[in-house]
């Protein structure tokens, strides 16, 4: 393998990673608190709006059941007014955030959920304000099934950032295409889908031990 | 209603008992005070309203220990929580050491909370916090500084005898030490009052004796007033002050523990009260058992003693004074608090002369006297030892 190949490699690589890092983070920022909303503001919750609830619900089920190569072109000029440009790597950021965000904001609201409401209980018998129940109870509650769901979240943006790059996103998935593709040279296909499997068994091996030491209900030796 | 632990019309006796003058200086001086409180949950989806609670009145005596027994479904957990403002009454008025919060908002209520520990059946301690930090947490609610939690949470874990446990996760705790836990988060911020919501209904009977020890000391040493509720009449028997029966949302008898568990005025608390205070004829004698006389058979007699007749030789005394044969067949001698009481079974002389004057014997001392019926002079077993069948002798 030629080393002008390697070096294309390994662009591609920081460059999908970048993709996701970015947008996982944005999604991570809007769709926690999102998600926090959507399971707090039903009616007799701790923030109750259920008109808003109703709504914002619509709106997350409507990006999450669009498929993603889709999404990337409906959202162009979207991508356009945000990125100033449709192409490479910092465009794919805003449709991979796009999708992301109600993606992670589903994943907390279950997470969150999921508390016992007991311990919301204890905190208000406690005097504690709906955002310190917020802060102090759920979100730590939560936590072990919320890195777990960005883990998945995670790995999803992977697919993602590669699908972006049959429309010019850049990264592995452009990689793959271009060369693998459309040059015929099987053996960066190869290694591109290598790459995306060691990120991927990565990601998940990390954030699967991130949880497990988080999640302190099970008894450690 | 000026009694202290006033109550609905059922409990005529109850309220004689308890309106006697200090009631008038004790209810200024009560901790909780419940007037004329019902709650009723409105319809919702479909389902009718429910009506949990009606006319209540009941007043906690500040420092005391009073606790609320009743069947599932019959309101008490709606009742503990409109005492710091987790439910809100729809009708009636809820006065904290005096001061009126029945139309605080919830701001109010927060600040008022920070005066009121609970404690929960399932204890609701945070799985990600360590022991130390679940301690901590009303005190962070409440903006304490770092090194106050420190200070305040260490002593905390020393009074519940769980200084090495320190660091330990809950999952890492027995159920006795997730409530020590749950009872020091309830006394971080120094509550004047601690509501108990079934605090020992998940815990084997000897972990329960030890956390209603601690409630009992943290209610004589730091003088906490405790509001508890409980569906088993030993928590009650163990460390209340005063009872009240709840049923079906309304309040039916209250007054001193002794009082209500030796003479249950209504056939609930009587229910409850059955196994716990009074005694019952072995199976062998109860098949024996008919209800007419025969020519000399023994009359079955269940004697109840409370106060101090529970301690006098009552027995010996019909025995020489009247000259008749008693028998014991049954008996249980246990207190409450520093008072005595008990039930024995007796066989009496069974012909009308001889039991005549063996009631009028035992109603002149004041005994509470039932007669069970009667059996034929030898019983089958008859040298069997009573003293087999006496359980719980204090
Ligand atoms: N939030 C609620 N909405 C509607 N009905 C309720 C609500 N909470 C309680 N109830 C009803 O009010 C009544 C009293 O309930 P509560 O929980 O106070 O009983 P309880 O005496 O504590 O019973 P248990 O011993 O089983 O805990 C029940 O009929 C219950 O179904
Ligand atoms: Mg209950």
């Amino acid at each position: 393998m030629s080393p002008e190949l390697i070096r294309i490699i390994i662009e591609a690589t920081v460059d999908t990673l970048h993709m996701v890092l970015v947008a996982g983070g944005l999604g991570t920022l809007f769709g926690l608190p999102l998600g926090v909303f959507l399971a707090t503001s039903k009616r007799g919750e701790l923030f109750p709006a259920p008109a808003l609830n109703t709504a914002l619900g619509v709106v997350v089920n409507i990006t999450r059941s669009t498929p993603f190569i889709i999404l990337v072109v409906a959202i162009v000029p979207f991508t356009r007014l945000i990125a100033g440009t449709s192409i490479g790597t910092a465009a794919a950021i805003v449709p991979l955030t796009v999708a992301a965000t109600p993606f992670i904001a589903r994943i907390v609201e279950g997470a969150i959920r999921e508390v016992d409401q007991g311990l919301v209980e204890a905190a208000r018998a406690m005097g504690a304000t709906p955002l310190q129940i917020v802060r102090k109870v759920l979100v730590p509650e939560a936590l072990p099934a919320i890195v777990l769901g960005l883990t998945l979240a995670a790995v999803s943006l992977l697919g993602f950032s590669a699908m972006v790059g049959a429309v010019g996103g850049g990264g592995l998935g452009d990689l793959g295409i271009r060369y693998g593709y459309q040059r015929f040279m099987p053996e960066v296909m190869a290694i591109v889908v290598a790459v995306l499997v060691i990120l991927v068994q990565s990601v998940q091996t990390f954030g699967d031990a991130l949880a497990r030491r988080l999640n302190k209900r099970l008894r450690h030796a | 209603m000026t009694a202290a632990v006033a109550l609905s019309s059922a409990s005529l006796d109850g309220a004689t008992k308890l309106a006697s003058a200090p009631q008038d200086a004790r209810r200024e001086e009560a901790a909780i005070t419940l007037a004329g409180v019902g709650k009723t949950y409105a319809a919702r989806d479909g389902a009718a309203e429910v009506s949990a609670l009606q006319d209540i009145h009941l007043a906690v005596p500040r420092g005391r220990i009073l606790g609320v027994i009743g069947p599932s479904g019959a309101g008490k957990s709606t009742l503990i929580r409109l005492v710091n403002g987790l439910e809100r009454p729809t009708r009636g008025r809820i006065a904290l050491f005096g001061r009126d919060v029945t139309a605080l908002d919830e701001s109010g209520w927060r600040r008022e909370r920070r005066r009121i520990g609970m404690i929960f059946q399932h204890f609701n301690l945070l799985s990600s916090r360590s022991a130390f930090d679940n301690i901590a947490l009303p005190l962070e609610i409440a903006g304490v500084s770092r090194a106050e939690i420190e200070t305040r949470v260490t002593k905390l874990l020393e009074l519940v005898g769980l200084t090495d446990k320190r660091l330990r996760y809950p999952a890492e705790l027995s159920g006795g030490q997730k409530q020590r836990v749950g009872i020091a988060r309830a006394l971080a911020t120094e509550p004047a009052i601690l509501l108990c919501d079934e605090a020992t209904s998940a815990l084997d009977p000897e972990t329960t004796r030890s956390i209603l020890q601690l409630l009992k000391r943290i209610n004589r040493e730091l003088g906490v007033t405790i509001l508890l509720i409980t569906h088993e009449i030993p928590v009650i028997k163990e460390i209340c002050d005063e009872v009240a029966v709840i049923e079906d949302g309304r309040i039916i008898e209250a007054g001193p523990v002794f009082d209500v568990l030796t003479r249950p005025a209504h056939a609930t608390t009587a229910r409850f009260v059955e196994g716990v205070t009074s005694v019952e004829l072995p199976a062998h004698l109860r098949a024996a058992l008919r209800s007419e006389p025969l020519p000399a058979s023994l009359a079955v007699l269940r004697i109840g003693f409370a106060g101090p007749h529970a301690a006098t030789p009552v027995i010996s005394r019909l025995s020489t004074t009247l000259g008749l044969d008693i028998n014991i067949l049954a008996g249980r001698i246990d207190a409450i608090g520093e008072q005595p009481f008990g039930s024995l079974i007796v066989a009496a002389p069974g012909d009308i002369a001889a039991l005549g004057a063996t009631l009028a014997a035992l109603h002149v001392l004041g005994l509470r006297v039932e007669q069970l019926g009667f059996i034929a002079v030898a019983p089958a077993t008859p040298a069997r030892s009573p003293c087999e069948e006496v359980s719980d002798v204090a």
